[in-house]
């Protein structure tokens, strides 16, 4: 008796905690980290998990293997969020743990181009396979119709160069801001406005085919 | 503006960061120039597909699998942690050791390096000569006088034939 009573007037006091650290800002989500409410990393996982997802899937293009990177990303900044900088946005942070591991990911596929085949076809599902574009009889407006113009999308994204890709989804997917995406890709600002520029023609040349 | 300055300035139009009277430039350029009209429209088309694009949920075994690899993060990070507390110590320890050894060593008293080893002269005695023993070493004579590249055999035999005299210390006198 006295034990649920106990646990009774915790879990309004551990809901109260989470309630306080929905209502903060990522900053103070940190400090309350580092000041030893451990409960605070589980916030930060909570508010970034699916965008930092979305992130490396459009990255890299393999969900399984995001999965896995963003997992590794969490556990970086777990283990060295002490010696992140505060007066710096931890999202900007958060997402250049991302995109360094995103890139790795695509250096290592490209030095081992069979292993990354056989993974990915390994994982694939039925629906997230890719159109077969040298299918002759399936024509654009077929694709339309059989919703597989995200496909064309997908892939469409993913022909685009590493660095414009990154740029790109940073800007168009995650709404960050030029300089952001200048720290996160540790690049100067024109390069990132060159690139974002380039990467938007690129694919605008890409999909336009399949928007007629 | 022409178009090359309109394709310049694009990126920042679609994002609607551009100042007034360059936004002015571009909507009026837009009006006038149909295959930059159409460039816009294709890029701005093609974004809105992209932002469209939907969000991918993490699996349900997401946060379950993340809570294990961070216990294990936690153990490795305890256990590097202790392996670096023992290091820390063995590194002491030795550091510590060869101190005392050092000490030990620099401060024992300085002992007199050995100098040439002097041996007592050797004195050797001459013995005194024995007749009996000069004699039972003296080789015989015939032996002496055979010849070294005869085969032993032969020689023993030659020994065999001839009368036996011994060399002996009278039988020299004798001779002299």
């Amino acid at each position: 008796m006295t034990s649920i009573a106990r646990k009774q007037a915790v879990q309004p006091q551990g809901a109260n905690v989470r309630e306080r650290l929905r209502a903060m800002d990522d900053s103070a989500v940190v400090t309350a980290f580092l000041g030893g409410e451990e409960r605070a990393f589980s916030e930060l996982v909570e508010r970034y998990q699916t965008r930092l997802l979305n992130f490396v899937y459009r990255t890299i293009g393999d969900r399984e293997k995001a999965e896995d990177l963003v997992q590794e990303v969490f556990i970086r900044v777990y283990r060295h969020l002490h010696r992140f900088d505060r007066s710096k946005k931890f999202s900007t942070w958060a997402y250049t743990i991302a995109s360094n591991l995103a890139k790795n990911e695509l250096r290592n596929r490209s030095r081992n181009p069979l292993v990354l085949f056989q993974t990915v076809q390994k994982n694939w599902q039925d629906d997230d396979r890719p159109v077969q574009f040298e299918d002759a009889t399936s024509r654009p407006d077929d694709m339309y119709r059989k919703r597989h113009l995200r496909e064309i999308v997908e892939e469409s994204v993913a022909k685009l160069p590493e660095h414009h890709r990154n740029v790109f989804i940073l800007r168009e997917l995650e709404g960050k801001s030029y300089e952001e995406i200048a720290e996160i890709t540790d690049c100067n600002l024109g390069t990132v406005k060159s690139r974002l520029n380039r990467a938007r023609n690129s694919f605008a040349e890409i999909v336009a085919p399949y928007m007629d | 503006m022409d178009c090359r300055q309109f394709r310049e300035n694009h990126c920042a139009f679609v994002d609607d960061t551009l100042p007034g009277i360059e936004l002015v430039g571009m909507q009026m350029h837009l009006t006038e120039c149909e295959p930059c009209a159409k460039h816009d429209a294709i890029v701005r088309r093609s974004l809105m597909l992209f932002r469209s694009l939907p969000t991918i949920q993490p699996s349900s075994h997401f946060a379950e699998r993340l809570e294990q690899k961070l216990e294990q993060a936690r153990i490795s990070d305890e256990l590097m942690a202790r392996s670096g507390r023992s290091r820390k110590l063995a590194a002491t320890v030795a550091i510590t050791s060869t101190a005392i050894l050092g000490y030990i060593g620099f401060s024992l008293p300085q002992v007199d390096s050995p100098r040439d080893i002097t041996f007592p002269p050797v004195v050797a005695l001459a013995p005194v000569s024995d007749p009996v023993s000069t004699m039972a070493s003296s080789a015989p004579e015939m032996v002496a006088a055979a010849s070294a590249g005869l085969p032993i055999w032969t020689a023993a035999f030659l020994a065999e034939q001839s009368p036996v005299h011994f060399a002996s210390l009278e039988h020299a006198n004798t001779l002299r």
